[in-house]
């Protein structure tokens, strides 16, 4: 697909996700995988503040363990943090140069075969609640038309988190952040389960949360926590995709 | 862990309390007098700030109890006023889906919290949420505050841990999170290195005889 047509229909495709009771973590993956699509990298993630000011992660193009190491890394140090520190951008940062500015993180990435990081603030009225972040397996660099459109979803994102919310005070702005960073963790909670009961990996488990969760018109975070609550059994979710009646 | 609350969010009182929606709330500790008596309120009509956030996505607050006095807790309002609360702020304290209770704090005057009393609040019931797993656990005392500090946040090894074991020992996430936590203390082993490794299927738990194997007899 050209390029400008892929963005109409990403654009297109998040506008129609950001209605009423929207699944912010399902928003923020298919947002992570669009980028992958309409920018040249190999894997994107995204990073958010805790109230105590540390990053976390929340959502990614890809559930593989080797992808989530990276970002799981960057609570302590790597792109994101220095890029939410600073609240600037850092573009084709060649990973291979990285050592001494990221002396854990850049020989795993580089291990993970990546070339270059990317990592772009998401701020909202002066303030940064996090950073998006882009890997690219390939050699060259990224153009300033790449950088914009990934700076865009990187808005979008941010916009997703605080869920059109006029007011931005400390209560709203951190119940917003703890709902995202805990919706997180309910699916992590529950991708164990499902991993340990149908003997799959991690990867495969978000997949079926998700598959279930699109079949039914449910959103992801509900179908995790249904799963937790064993409201629902981890072998009964969706193994393929169903038709939807409606 | 009340005082350090209190102190920090620079409030009158602090209560921490362990329960979740539709169950018994218990008082695990408070920083004063006050605070133990807003506690016992709460919990003796069951109404008030606290019990609205055990079961709440976020933060309930009310800024000045006198001005609201017939619309919110009924029962709970003219109490807490004799008690000698004004404001009161309630955070709930949960691991994903896994509700443990609730931070509340109070002031003897009202107005709301400014920004960094507001997030040091949200950042105390997170650190309060793994203090509380530590301690259902059985940490040893006076281990508690090198414990936390060693492990400042649970990555999401931890998280996908606790559904696997929740699974293998039909039992809930909660109960799983405390299994982990307390034989991760008995071997002497980080919370994260026995996650990992029960993430991989080098360990697992095994209902029968109720204890951690190793999953692959070359490792064992």
């Amino acid at each position: 697909m050209a390029r400008e047509s892929l963005l109409i229909a990403t654009i297109v495709e998040l506008a129609d996700n950001l209605v009423d009771d929207f699944d912010v973590i399902d928003v923020l993956t298919v947002l992570s995988h669009r980028c992958v699509d309409a920018i040249d990298v190999d894997a994107v993630g995204i990073m958010l503040a805790s109230p105590g000011g540390e990053l976390q992660f929340i959502a990614s193009s890809s559930d593989s363990m080797r992808v989530l190491e990276l970002f799981q890394i960057q609570v302590d140090e790597g792109p994101c943090v220095d890029c939410f520190r600073d609240g600037k951008a850092i573009v084709n940062y060649d990973l291979a140069d990285s050592y001494d500015r990221w002396p854990v993180f850049g020989p795993r990435a580089v291990a993970h075969g990546f070339h270059s990081v990317h990592s772009l603030p998401m701020r909202l009225r002066g303030r940064t609640i996090g950073a998006l972040n882009l890997f690219r397996a390939k050699l060259g660099l990224l153009d300033a038309e790449d950088v914009a459109l990934a700076q865009g979803l990187a808005d979008v994102a941010t916009i997703a988190i605080l869920q059109h919310r006029t007011s931005l005070d400390a209560k709203t702005l951190n119940d917003q952040l703890s709902y995202a960073l805990n919706s997180r963790i309910i699916i992590e909670q529950a991708k164990g389960m499902v991993s340990q009961a149908t003997n799959t990996d991690m990867d495969h488990a978000f997949g079926r949360l998700r598959l279930h969760a699109r079949n039914h018109n449910l959103g992801l975070t509900e179908v995790a926590n249904m799963v937790v609550s064993h409201a629902l059994v981890a072998t009964d979710l969706d193994a393929s995709p169903t038709p939807r009646t409606k | 862990m009340c005082s350090v609350a209190a102190e920090i969010t620079e409030l009158s009182g602090a209560g921490i309390v362990l329960g979740s929606a539709g169950r018994a709330m218990t008082t695990f500790c408070t920083s004063n007098d006050t605070a133990r008596s807003l506690m016992d309120i709460e919990t003796m009509v069951g109404e008030g700030p606290t019990v609205d956030a055990c079961a709440s996505e976020g933060a309930v607050d009310e800024v000045n109890l006198a001005r609201t006095h017939s619309a919110r807790w009924l029962a709970y309002t003219p109490l807490a006023i004799s008690a000698g609360a004004v404001a009161v702020f309630s955070f709930p304290v949960r691991i994903g889906a896994v509700r443990l209770g609730a931070l509340s704090l109070f002031r003897s005057e009202p107005g709301t919290l400014s920004d960094t009393q507001f997030s040091d609040a949200y950042l105390m019931s997170s650190v309060i949420g793994r203090a509380i797993l530590s301690f259902q656990a059985g940490a040893a005392p006076g281990t508690l505050t090198a414990e936390l500090e060693r492990e400042a946040t649970f990555d999401f090894s931890v998280h996908q841990a606790a559904g696997m074991v929740a699974v293998q020992g039909s039992m809930s996430v909660g109960d799983a999170l405390v299994a982990l936590r307390s034989h991760a203390f008995a071997i002497g082993s980080s919370l994260s290195a026995l996650a990992i490794a029960v993430v991989v299927r080098d360990v697992h738990f095994d209902p029968v005889s109720a204890t951690w194997r190793a999953t692959r007899p070359s490792e064992s």
